[in-house]
């Protein structure tokens, strides 16, 4: 069995004056509903042009209503206005901008929740990960 | 103007070789990315005994189409029980539209957020009862709901 851990730290001296800020967090990634660690990943960077909409992950091939990981940083230095949005379907959930992290559970939830990103301003420099609890290659063309 | 950082390290031996991911990023406002967050709801703690759907993040008390941040965490152990996350007015489960995922006892997760649509999340039992911590970094929270 594989053994992943994510950890985060957030920390802030003066977002809340006169109470320093400290979180941090550590955990296990398990395959669904189990206590064994996920086996299988991928993962890859892009360019993501401005209006350019790409499906960064299909749902076809996951488990529906599975345990999967999702981090995407876009690692973009040329400037701090460069952002894409993160899309689960249709609709925008958040703004990834230069320099910003995510790491968020996808549960592939109902055939039809493809993870997507689009660029908005700039060209985006991104790299990305998924952990997986199951996954199915799509079958080779005969 | 605050200074807001997050670091996240991913270490695994799912590969042949390790993986290592390891960044640090500084919250920022998207009108100007060089100034940092600098509101917050704060820090909460929400017990859960049903699994009755429950709005954590009400999103008209936050400025729309900007740069706010969301950390939760399911502060129980069980990797049996879990809670499902939506990004929806009123409703979470495994298909709602749209259910972002789950997370299991001891997950986290820190993901943008637009601000522009309730975040809701629901227990995945009844039998047990959970514990999850959440806390928004705001770029922009409105004064009269706030």
């Amino acid at each position: 069995m594989a053994t992943t851990t994510a950890t985060i730290s957030i920390s802030s001296s003066d977002l809340m004056p006169g109470s320093p800020l400290n979180i941090s967090a550590s955990s296990v990634l398990m395959k669904t509903g189990i206590t064994t660690g996920m086996e299988l990943m991928e993962m890859g960077n892009a360019e993501i042009a401005k209006d350019y909409e790409a499906q960064l992950f299909a749902d076809g091939p996951a488990t529906d209503n599975g345990a999967y990981w999702i981090y995407i940083c876009n690692t973009t230095t040329e400037d701090s206005t460069y952002y894409i949005e993160y899309k689960l379907h249709e609709t925008v959930i958040g703004r990834l901008y230069a320099g910003d992290w995510m790491f968020v559970p996808y549960n592939a939830s109902d055939g039809d929740a493809e993870v997507e990103v689009k660029g908005l301003i700039g060209i985006n420099k991104i790299e990305y990960s998924m952990f997986k609890t199951a996954w199915t290659l799509p079958a080779a063309e005969s | 103007m605050a200074t807001t950082q997050a670091t996240i390290n991913v270490s695994s031996d799912i590969l042949s070789y390790p993986i290592s991911i390891s960044k640090t990023m500084t919250m920022s406002k998207a009108a100007n990315p060089s100034i940092g967050l600098d509101e917050t709801t704060g820090l909460r703690t929400k017990k859960f005994t049903s699994t009755t759907a429950a709005v954590i993040v009400e999103h008209d008390e936050l400025t729309d189409d900007k740069a706010h941040k969301l950390y939760i965490r399911n502060a129980g152990t069980s990797k049996s029980n879990f809670f499902f996350v939506a990004y929806n007015a009123s409703a979470a489960a495994a298909d709602t539209a749209e259910t972002i995922g789950k997370l299991y006892g001891g997950d986290w997760m820190l993901m943008p957020y637009d601000g522009n649509v309730n975040i809701t999340v629901a227990s995945s039992t009844a039998s047990e009862t959970q514990y999850l911590e959440y806390m928004v970094f705001a770029d922009g929270i409105v004064a009269a709901k706030g």
